[in-house]
């Protein structure tokens, strides 16, 4: 208890959290602060427990021992699963799922205000979107479809945000425009947690580096992890 | 021609009934079944309107050809197997589908044979064909109550379905419950069927919901225009079936769901988008130039 007091600044902490699927243990001990302006790479093995860990933070898998605590309310919570889990020929435009991250004020019931919408363009300016806005999701490009994802949790003004492999099945200019997002949102202090493979994103993006290895979590940074790997190689 | 229209109309209060009935649930219908089709549950109706037959059976037995009778016994039937289907697949992990196909088999038996014990009545072909001359003024209010519940409920519930349908993760995270939707759309399902056998019969009902949701899908790829197509259409396959049903002396169930399959053909085949036609025309056009984007 008295350890997530210790930083004023801390959004989520990790205290001996062991999780499990089913009856099979998967992660077993971890511990962690992630504050406010930090981003956090989750990196491991197919089957190392990343997946889990997230579902656990985001309460969707209840802990085994240990707790998550979490300062950040519900609302102000993002989750960006991979594309492949959402269905994405659904009759929707750009600027339809980017005003969905309204929902933290506006709910079920509210009518979106000329303010919001303002916002909501300032939003797909700011990702490139300004000329898709009524574009149907069915007919974007991966990166498309990604940079309107990042959109509505930019619309929500997410704090904690948790991102799966954000990058995989995404062209070079979409994952230059998502870097410099996810860092202008970790600078006005948002906490951000990212699933990643590739090392050389990793190094320009990370601050810290959470490995999950055997059912436990060892913390680094990315300079550390790969001093041997060349950081210069181009992205694809 | 207009005489041919509007005569029936003029001249007997059971069309127009009927009439009125056919609109209310053209209204609320095909946009629960725009959402079907997009949840990925088209068959899911179907099944569901099988599921309604046995409390129907016992309305019927209980209280003989009584509207408000067997369509409660309907009604509470259609949301027993949702329910248990829904237990069932959240207590042991299975697929909702295969757990909502397992009951609705059950409930189908269970009502066929409550049926059979009774022995086979010339009133029961109505319960699963529909008449128009079934609706009285009673079942025209509960049509219509049912009809604007219905819509009111999707109103309240349409950002949240909508939302849901994409990414059910995002709702979760945002402390909505996607069981307590879910079952309230299920819930909304069985109403309208149940509402609907009056004028289309039981195993008729989903029809007015998939049908014009489908043809629909051909002509607009933005959510509003698939449900305000698919009401039109809905509406012109009701008062077109009444029509026909009248002047040919046929059952109305299956003329309205007849007319809107012929909607339904016709926009697979020369549709907007996805159609054959469409698909043809794309092959012989040239290719638009790319995006002005990088």
């Amino acid at each position: 208890m008295a350890r997530s007091m210790a930083k004023p600044d801390t959004l989520l902490t990790l205290e001996s959290l062991s999780l499990a699927q089913g009856n099979r243990m998967v992660l077993e001990n971890i511990d962690g602060h992630f504050e406010a302006g930090t981003i956090t790479a989750l990196v491991g093995a197919n089957g190392a427990g990343k997946s889990t860990l997230v579902q656990g933070i985001m309460g969707e898998l209840r802990p085994v021992s240990g707790h998550v605590r979490c300062e950040v309310p519900n609302a102000r919570r993002a989750w960006l699963p991979q594309q492949l889990a959402l269905d994405l020929t659904f009759p929707m435009s750009v600027e339809e799922l980017v005003m969905s991250g309204c929902w933290p004020t506006h709910g079920s019931f509210k009518r979106y205000g000329p303010a919001e919408y303002r916002r909501g363009q300032a939003v797909m300016q700011r990702l490139g979107l300004q000329s898709f806005e009524h574009r149907p999701l069915g007919e974007l490009s991966g990166g498309q479809r990604q940079r309107a994802l990042l959109g509505r949790t930019l619309m929500q003004e997410a704090q904690l945000l948790l991102l799966d492999e954000p990058f995989a099945n995404v062209d070079a200019a979409t994952v230059e425009v998502l870097i410099d997002v996810l860092r202008a949102m970790a600078a006005e202090g948002a906490a951000i947690i990212i699933v990643l493979h590739d090392h050389d994103q990793m190094t320009r993006l990370a601050d810290r580096v959470l490995r999950l290895e055997r059912g436990h979590g060892i913390w680094s940074t990315p300079a550390t992890i790969g001093d041997s790997s060349s950081s210069a190689e181009t992205l694809a | 021609m207009i005489d041919w229209l509007f005569s029936p109309l003029v001249d007997f209060g059971f069309m127009r009934r009927a009439l009125v009935a056919g609109l209310a649930l053209s209204l609320v219908a095909p946009p629960l079944g725009v959402f079907l089709t997009l949840r990925g549950m088209s068959l899911v109706g179907d099944a569901m309107a099988h599921a309604v037959l046995p409390g129907v059976a016992v309305g019927f037995l209980l209280a003989g050809f009584s509207l408000p009778a067997m369509s409660f016994g309907g009604l509470l039937a259609g949301l027993l197997v949702a329910g248990l289907a829904g237990s069932v697949s959240r207590l042991t992990g299975h697929r909702e589908d295969s757990a909502i196909a397992s009951f609705y088999l059950i409930s189908l038996a269970a009502g066929v044979m409550l049926i059979s014990m009774r022995g086979s009545s010339v009133d029961l072909t109505h319960v699963l064909f529909g008449s128009i001359l079934a609706v009285d003024s009673t079942a025209l209010w509960l049509i219509v109550g049912v009809s604007s519940l219905t819509l009111i409920v999707l109103a309240a519930i349409f950002r949240i379905l909508v939302v849901e349908c994409l990414d059910p993760l995002f709702l979760r995270g945002q402390g909505i419950r996607g069981g307590a939707v879910h079952g309230l759309f299920l819930g909304l399902m069985v109403l309208n069927l149940t509402a609907g056998f009056q004028t289309l019969g039981t195993l008729m009902a989903v029809g007015l919901m998939m049908l014009p949701a489908t043809a629909a899908r051909f002509w607009s790829k933005r959510l509003e225009g698939l449900m305000g197509l698919a009401i039109a259409i809905g509406m012109v396959s009701s008062v077109g079936g009444l029509l026909l049903s009248y002047h040919a002396g046929l059952p109305s169930g299956p003329c309205i769901i007849l007319l809107a399959g012929v909607i339904y053909l016709l926009s697979a085949l020369f549709g907007r988008y996805h159609s054959v036609f469409a698909r043809w025309r794309r092959r012989v056009q040239p290719m638009l130039p790319p995006d002005a984007h990088g």
